[in-house]
């Protein structure tokens, strides 16, 4: 009998001895697969790799979080690189107006945001912003004999069907010599910050959040890279890291925010967030400077003497996909 | 503790042993492993910039594998309900073989989970209190929460009944029973659960629609039915098992009306959404006639209706339905027909157009569909190794006292 | 004709030489324009290790960038009319500089238009200027007000390095829009508010932000663009997104007939190819 009870408890506590450690080392073998082979890179990653929620981390621990990238950034693009983790201020609610009147479909915003928010440059090529062009009416007499629908349509004649500001039967992939061009205008569309953003209400860890100046962010480290928030996103404007961003090491940004324009790795959703790293710090973001004609606006919603409130004040305003209640903040207007 | 660690050693053992042909079928999957290895390796370690997904389509064939074997994990309530709750006595006998396809189901669901998560070493953050969980407001939570507690349910009352045939004990009902009725509601709510994940998200209005958790149900208890009754057939032919004809009936029956009920809700998908299509019907037109010169899918579509519609037909036909020379290739048919509709011809429409009306087309990379096909092969390896060795239990093949005696002789 | 040009002349054109050679820059410089290509370039140089003061785009050698938002800049200077604004940090690039590059401005005063070697003219028609031909492309027809205003309306026929108002008042290049606001007042008032035109730098109401004056942007010989009557002249784009993967092109997206076709045509079209309205291989 006595022989019988010691093989048991052998049995047991092997059996469980066995699994657990073969499920640490499959989460070892993992994460050892997914982390790079660089030394430097491998010692600072495991450190990484243990952090939780910089939304919950104490002051302590985000600075302790925020100096280990430092150190890990420099060696990587070989200069200073600061992380800066400065918090919301108090009385800001960031708001953003764009004026289709004027935008001219140039893509500037476009280039200097991958410039100031350090994107993967190729392989692949993530921008934040993406521009569409639309049609403008111009109504075709040859098409008014055909009906609607075509060939055998009840309605026939007195149409001449044209998407006349229909923002999703738009073009993204327009390459003209010259812009803008006579028979369209231009529509911008980045991350909305909404007030009710559903990609926040989706994820299942909590690693996209919305601060109190009303910036949606995401904790590069924490995404887990399900992908629900790129599905829930009304506006396209979230963007996955499919494999280890290429950012060429001249043209990497070394003014950087925790929350905003850190070099991300692979496997992790990033989108626009206001240039955190510069507004935080009081400084245009890098869109609102670059823009030839004018066409965008910034500022802090609250304070009734700003320009974008002055712009909500003054000038007829609309938000995109308004019905499905996600309160971007912003807002698009037309002189 | 020891007769259920010997349980799980013979039914492993039994289930890996067999005649040439079953050691042929294991061998044909193990193939498919060699390349999910090398696909998961790759995968691993460049992530998932080798898989053929972009920004605008994000989910591609690993959800789409998911979501349809979500539904074939719930089609064990095929078996088990009518086993429980109608007393069907044929199906009582092969109750367990369906609580075994439902735990090799769920695993297969979970594989291609992990294969479309783009950081798998940080699963570890979804763990309450060490992480955070973000229950009740984001429905992969819930999600994660009904396949866990499935799998579980599925486990512990099939391994249980099996424990006791293995060992002639008789079944505890006073908390054997309650935990199978809370299986079968739970194999609604994973399925239920699943559509709710996608219905939920007013940025994809193909999606966007109250029908869609029904529709899962039905297509489910359409698909999931087919491989049982193929299961069945090769149990019958292949061991000493007998298998009634009343229990195949049932589910061949059960396959007919939820087809029906699946048909009916594609028609009537179609005829609301082509009466006067709006910019939220573009990604049904997609699937269904081609968008903006683009169509990859349009054949398949077809090919799955007319499939479908033509086994809808057939198995109409009580004489069809019980012909057992003709079922398994209507269920086979069925059941590839369900995986086109509700597989690719569900998720990828969904993501063309993007929200923003940008209109793109989606391919598959080779190591994709070599981690999807692994994931089937292996999915498939722990199904006929379970529900062989399952079987063996229930036939007396194996038991406690065997065990014994092979150890002392 | 035996007309000795004057020594003045002469000094003014070999300045100019000079000047231009220098001013060009070596290859290894990059060069863009931040708003109006051939009137408002910058050089990009390092302002601290790794941090240039303006990144430039390969494409269209626009600024994308600004390291230093005030590099360059000077007070704006007060204003003629009292409002919030009034206390606001602005500060400008002067655009004296810019446009005085060649050095000729200050020369061509002293040493043409001094009121002895050219005369200086009495009469306010409006007539085209047969010379600066070079400076403003099209003097024989100004591009602005159709006939409404000529050159001798803003620029001052004495000192030619100044503008003028209808009072006579001398005003700076450095600060067109007290000019340009007596006209365009709406616009001016935008201007003012931050609503119409471009600021760049911090974005707080009354913090320090450059203010870009009307002829950075707009180019006052030139503003009705032809046909196009729209005050800001074309650019040439940046590049389009990247391809996505999987996608050969994106052409299909150019050859959006909209509205419904008929809908067996689209199934035709989805198999085997052409376009929705029965053209093969379209």
């Amino acid at each position: 009998m006595k022989i019988k009870k010691t093989e048991q408890k052998v049995t047991r506590r092997d059996f469980l001895r066995g699994s657990s450690s073969l499920g640490v080392a499959s989460i070892a073998a993992t994460a050892g697969l997914m982390a790079n082979t660089d030394d430097a890179h491998a010692k600072a990653t495991w450190a990484e790799w243990f952090q939780g929620n910089y939304r919950l981390m104490t002051d302590e621990e985000k600075k302790e979080a925020a100096q280990r990238l430092e150190n890990r950034y420099s060696e990587e693009f070989g200069k200073q690189v600061t992380v800066d983790t400065t918090e919301a201020t108090d009385g800001v609610l960031f708001g953003y107006a764009l004026n289709i009147q004027k935008c001219i479909g140039c893509r500037r915003c476009v280039k200097a945001c991958v410039r100031e928010n350090n994107q993967s440059r190729h392989n692949s090529e993530i921008e934040w912003i993406r521009v569409i062009r639309m049609e403008k009416g111009s109504f075709d007499a040859g098409k008014m004999d055909q009906g609607y629908p075509e060939d055998y349509g009840v309605q026939v004649g007195g149409n001449s069907y044209r998407p006349v500001g229909v923002v999703l039967e738009g073009q993204h992939y327009y390459e003209p010599d010259k812009v803008p061009e006579k028979d369209a205008f231009y529509f911008p569309i980045q991350c909305m910050q909404c007030e009710k953003p559903p990609c926040v209400k989706v994820c299942p860890v909590r690693t996209t959040y919305r601060e109190p100046d009303g910036i949606v962010v995401i904790d590069y480290n924490w995404c887990i890279g399900c992908r629900m928030c790129i599905g829930a996103c009304p506006y396209w404007a979230r963007r996955f890291n499919w494999g280890e961003p290429n950012l060429p090491k001249e043209e990497m940004n070394p003014d950087t925010h925790y929350l905003g324009n850190r070099p991300r790795m692979k496997g992790v959703v990033e989108k626009c967030t206001f240039c955190i790293q510069r507004t935080r710090k009081g400084r245009y973001t890098a869109c609102i400077e670059v823009c030839p004609v004018g066409a965008r606006k910034f500022g802090n919603l609250l304070d009734p003497e700003s320009e974008v409130r002055k712009v909500l004040d003054r000038k007829r305003v609309f938000r995109l996909k308004a019905e499905l209640n996600t309160y971007p903040k912003f807002f698009y207007f037309v002189d | 503790m020891k007769s259920f660690a010997y349980l799980l050693t013979d039914v492993i053992k039994y289930g890996f042993k067999g005649d040439i042909k079953y050691k042929a079928w294991l061998g044909f999957l193990g193939i498919f492993l060699i390349f999910w290895v090398y696909g998961n390796y790759q995968q691993l370690s460049q992530g998932m910039i080798v898989t053929g997904l972009t920004d605008q389509v994000s989910w591609g064939l690993y959800l789409a594998n998911f979501i349809f074997l979500v539904g074939f994990a719930a089609a064990a309530v095929t078996v088990v309900f009518p086993a429980y709750v109608y007393k069907h006595e044929a199906m009582h006998k092969v109750a367990v073989l369906g609580e075994m396809m439902a735990i090799a189901a769920v695993i297969m669901c979970m594989l291609f989970v992990l294969n479309h998560m783009g950081r798998v070493d940080r699963l570890w953050h979804m763990i309450p209190y060490i992480g955070i969980y973000n229950w009740p407001h984001s429905m992969l939570t819930w999600d994660v929460l009904v396949l866990v507690g499935y799998l579980l349910l599925n486990a512990i009352c099939g391994f249980y009944y099996l424990h006791q045939k293995y060992t002639g004990k008789p079944i505890n009902k006073s908390w054997y029973i309650p935990l199978v009725f809370l299986a079968i509601v739970w194999a609604f709510s994973i399925h239920t659960v699943t559509a709710f994940l996608i219905n939920t998200m007013p940025a994809r209005p193909m999606w966007f629609h109250g029908m869609m958790p029904i529709k899962f149900i039905s297509t489910a208890f359409a698909a999931g039915p087919c491989v049982i009754i193929i299961v069945f057939m090769l149990i019958r032919k292949h061991m000493k098992f007998e298998i009634e004809d009343s229990a195949l009936n049932l589910l061949s029956l059960t396959i007919t009306v939820c087809l029906g009920i699946a048909l009916f809700l594609t028609m009537s998908e179609m005829v609301t959404e082509f009466y006067h299509p709006t910019e939220h019907t573009f990604g049904l037109r997609y699937l269904v006639f081609g968008y903006q010169g683009l169509g990859k899918l349009v054949l398949f579509f077809w090919i799955s209706i007319t499939i479908l519609v033509v086994c809808f037909g057939m198995l109409l036909s009580p004489t069809i339905r019980h012909d057992m020379n003709k079922l398994p290739y209507i269920c086979a048919a069925v059941f590839i027909g369900i995986w086109l509709e509700k597989g690719m011809g569900l998720l990828l429409p969904g993501f063309s157009p993007s929200p923003i009306g940008e209109m793109t087309e989606y391919y598959p990379s080779f190591i994709e569909i070599a981690n999807s096909l692994g994931n089937w092969a292996l999915g498939f390896i722990i199904l006929s190794v379970l529900v062989k060795g399952a079987v063996g239990v229930l036939v007396g093949d194996i038991n406690y006292e065997k065990h014994q005696a092979g150890q002392r002789g | 004709m035996k007309h000795r040009l004057p020594k003045s002349i002469l000094t003014a054109v070999y300045l100019c030489l000079w000047a231009s050679t220098g001013y060009a820059g070596n290859e290894d410089e990059t060069v863009c324009f931040e708003s109006r290509k051939g009137s408002s370039e910058v050089i990009q140089r390092e302002i601290r290790p790794g941090w240039p003061n303006v990144k430039c785009s390969p494409r269209t050698a626009g600024v994308l960038w600004w390291g230093d938002p005030f590099d360059g800049t000077i007070p704006m200077g007060d204003m003629p009319i009292e409002a919030e604004y009034s206390h606001a940090e602005a500060v400008v690039k002067p655009r004296e500089k810019q446009i005085d590059k060649n050095k000729l401005l200050t020369i061509c005063t002293t040493a043409c238009h001094d009121g002895k070697y050219v005369p200086v003219p009495t009469s306010q028609q409006a007539r085209p200027l047969k010379m600066h031909q070079d400076i403003v492309p099209d003097s024989m027809d100004l591009q602005h007000g159709r006939g409404a205003i000529w050159c001798l309306n803003c620029h001052s026929a004495e000192k030619r390095d100044k503008l003028i108002d209808h009072f006579g008042n001398e005003i700076s290049f450095n600060q067109p829009q007290i000019l340009c606001g007596k006209c365009h007042g709406q616009v001016y008032r935008d201007w003012r508010e931050g609503i119409h035109g471009k600021r760049i730098g911090m974005w707080e109401t009354g913090a320090k932000k450059r203010w870009w004056t009307c002829t950075e942007c707009h180019n006052p010989h030139d503003v009705q663009q032809g046909t196009r009557n729209s005050g800001f002249a074309q650019l040439r784009p940046e590049a389009a997104p990247a391809v996505p993967k999987g996608m050969k092109n994106m052409d299909h997206e150019k050859h959006v007939e909209h509205g419904d076709p008929a809908w067996w045509r689209g199934v035709l079209k989805a198999l085997f190819g052409g376009d929705e309205h029965g053209t093969a291989g379209h």
